[in-house]
């Protein structure tokens, strides 16, 4: 019982910290990808329902998902103030990393989805 | 020869007859590279060497060239003759030998039981090679040698086998002092090869077998009821008919192959098309083609491995089948691979290809597909959206990051 309390207490210290320390800008970024995140768990239940059918569809629906995730996190890292010193990439070319990959892993999704 | 075996004589059959002693200086069956005949019946089983240009090995090379050989055999084979069959997968017995039946003889017989009587029961069943004779015929008369065959050569046939009570030894010898080269059913009488060429070959093993004498014999085995006519020269009539390609030849012609929807034959197919395919087959009966009635030809769609295999309709000797292509691109071949038991062999293909869908072929706009459109865009949203986040967000906190 004095152990479930304990990792309750640790759960609660680490949502603390995260609120308090974590600059809004990432939480913002931590909401888009908990969305990200939901729309591949909806559609991998939905490809176990339904079947594979137009499996093109549903491999390019869920890789751009993944895509996304990938992405997005990346982009974290890089704009975390804390992790500045192992990346040393200015917020600037983070970002415009982060377009360009974008629109590579959209024009192949577009392309496969059929 | 031609006064005592008169009736097995072709010529009211179409054919043209040349006859020639075995040992004439002048005997030669190929000339400046062209075969001089269609077929040969060699009735000349005691020949050690043939006069003229012809050995065995010419024999087998005529074979090869699509020759029909018919030869008959008696109690002394000469050299000639069992290279020749050796050749052929046939082993004829020592010489001197016969083939004695203690059980079924004819009461013509002389009391060494060699003038046996062959049963239609031991008659392979196929009505192309033996003609009526197995339902109808009565049985053979047979004074000779007897055969075996090659076990692993699957081209020959046993047309005719000695009785189970039968065997092949010297029936001079009051006692068998060895095992007897053939016993039983093993004992061929009469044998045929048709060769990958579809060349046909026929061993029998007695070349009294066609003598008028046998033709016209009555025939009494024991305390059976006697016989008016023996079956022989109805079963030398077929035998001789399958052997020189009157009966059992079939031809194909006339290959088609379109698409179902517009009956349109394109320079290739695509997956999944509904496609007909269809042949003319034509079999050879007593000089002229007329259509084929089997049902059991089959047709198969080949990349490697058959991807189809249908039983095609026969439609008045046009086979027609219709299929869909299977879900796989490559080079394809239409097979008609027809073998059968007195037929010819018959093998035909066709080369197709077969290419998947262009881009622009595939289903669009699939409804069940939906949800992965939405969520495809929706992350394109998102991305849109979280760009303006990442541009214009400034943070309350001043020491935190700035644009």
């Amino acid at each position: 019982m004095s152990q479930l309390s304990q990792v309750t207490d640790i759960l609660k210290r680490l949502n603390d910290e995260y609120q308090t320390s974590t600059p809004k800008k990432l939480k913002l970024i931590d909401a888009y990808l908990f969305y990200v995140l939901l729309t591949g768990i909806v559609q991998f239940a939905y490809c176990l329902l339904v079947g594979t059918f137009p499996f093109n569809s549903f491999l390019s629906g869920f890789i751009s998902t993944v895509g996304c995730f990938i992405l997005a996190a990346s982009l974290r890292i890089q704009l975390n103030k804390a992790n500045q010193s192992t990346f040393n990439v200015s917020p600037e070319r983070a970002f415009a990393d982060f377009v360009f990959a974008h629109v590579i892993l959209h024009l192949v999704v577009i392309n496969f989805i059929g | 020869m031609p006064q005592t075996h008169q009736s097995v004589d072709a010529d009211n059959r179409g054919f043209e007859i040349t006859y020639k002693s075995s040992d004439d200086s002048t005997l030669e069956i190929v000339k400046y590279g062209e075969y001089l005949y269609d077929n040969i019946i060699v009735f000349a089983p005691g020949t050690k060497d043939f006069g003229g240009r012809l050995d065995a090995e010419i024999l087998a090379q005529f074979v090869d060239a699509g020759g029909n050989v018919l030869i008959a055999g008696s109690n002394v084979i000469g050299d000639a003759i069992r290279e020749f069959s050796g050749e052929c997968g046939i082993e004829f017995a020592d010489d001197k030998s016969a083939v004695i039946d203690h059980l079924n003889f004819d009461s013509n017989d002389n009391g060494q039981h060699t003038l046996i009587v062959a049963s239609t029961d031991n008659l392979i069943n196929s009505e192309l090679i033996v003609g009526k004779t197995k339902q109808t015929g009565a049985p053979f008369l047979f004074r000779g040698i007897g055969m075996s065959a090659d076990q692993e050569n699957p081209l020959l046939l046993d047309v005719l086998t000695a009785s189970s009570t039968a065997y092949t030894a010297n029936p001079d010898e009051q006692t068998l002092a060895e095992y007897p080269s053939t016993v039983g059913k093993r004992t061929l009488l009469v044998s045929v090869l048709q060769a990958r060429n579809n060349a046909r070959v026929g061993f029998v093993g007695s070349l009294e077998f066609f003598s008028n004498d046998f033709f016209e014999a009555s025939i009494q085995t024991g305390n059976s009821k006697k016989q008016s006519r023996s079956g022989n020269q109805e079963l030398a009539l077929a035998l001789t008919d399958w052997l020189f390609k009157q009966r059992g030849v079939l031809r194909s012609r006339n290959i088609h192959y379109y698409l179902l929807k517009d009956k349109s034959s394109p320079r290739y197919y695509t997956v999944k098309d509904d496609i007909m395919f269809s042949v003319q087959f034509d079999e050879f009966v007593h000089g002229k083609w007329v259509p084929f009635n089997g049902t059991d030809v089959q047709l198969e769609f080949v990349r490697i491995d058959p991807f189809v295999r249908v039983t095609m309709k026969n439609n008045g000797g046009k086979l027609e089948s219709q299929f869909r292509i299977p879900d796989v691109y490559g080079i394809f071949k239409f097979v008609v691979d027809y073998n059968r038991i007195g037929y010819t062999h018959l093998y035909s293909a066709t080369q197709v290809s077969v290419h998947p869908l262009w881009h622009t072929e595939y289903e669009r706009f699939i409804a069940s597909a939906y949800p992965y459109y939405i969520s495809t865009f929706s992350m394109m949203a998102g991305v849109f959206l979280l760009s303006f986040l990442v541009l214009y967000h400034r943070d309350d906190i001043p020491k935190k990051k700035a644009e």
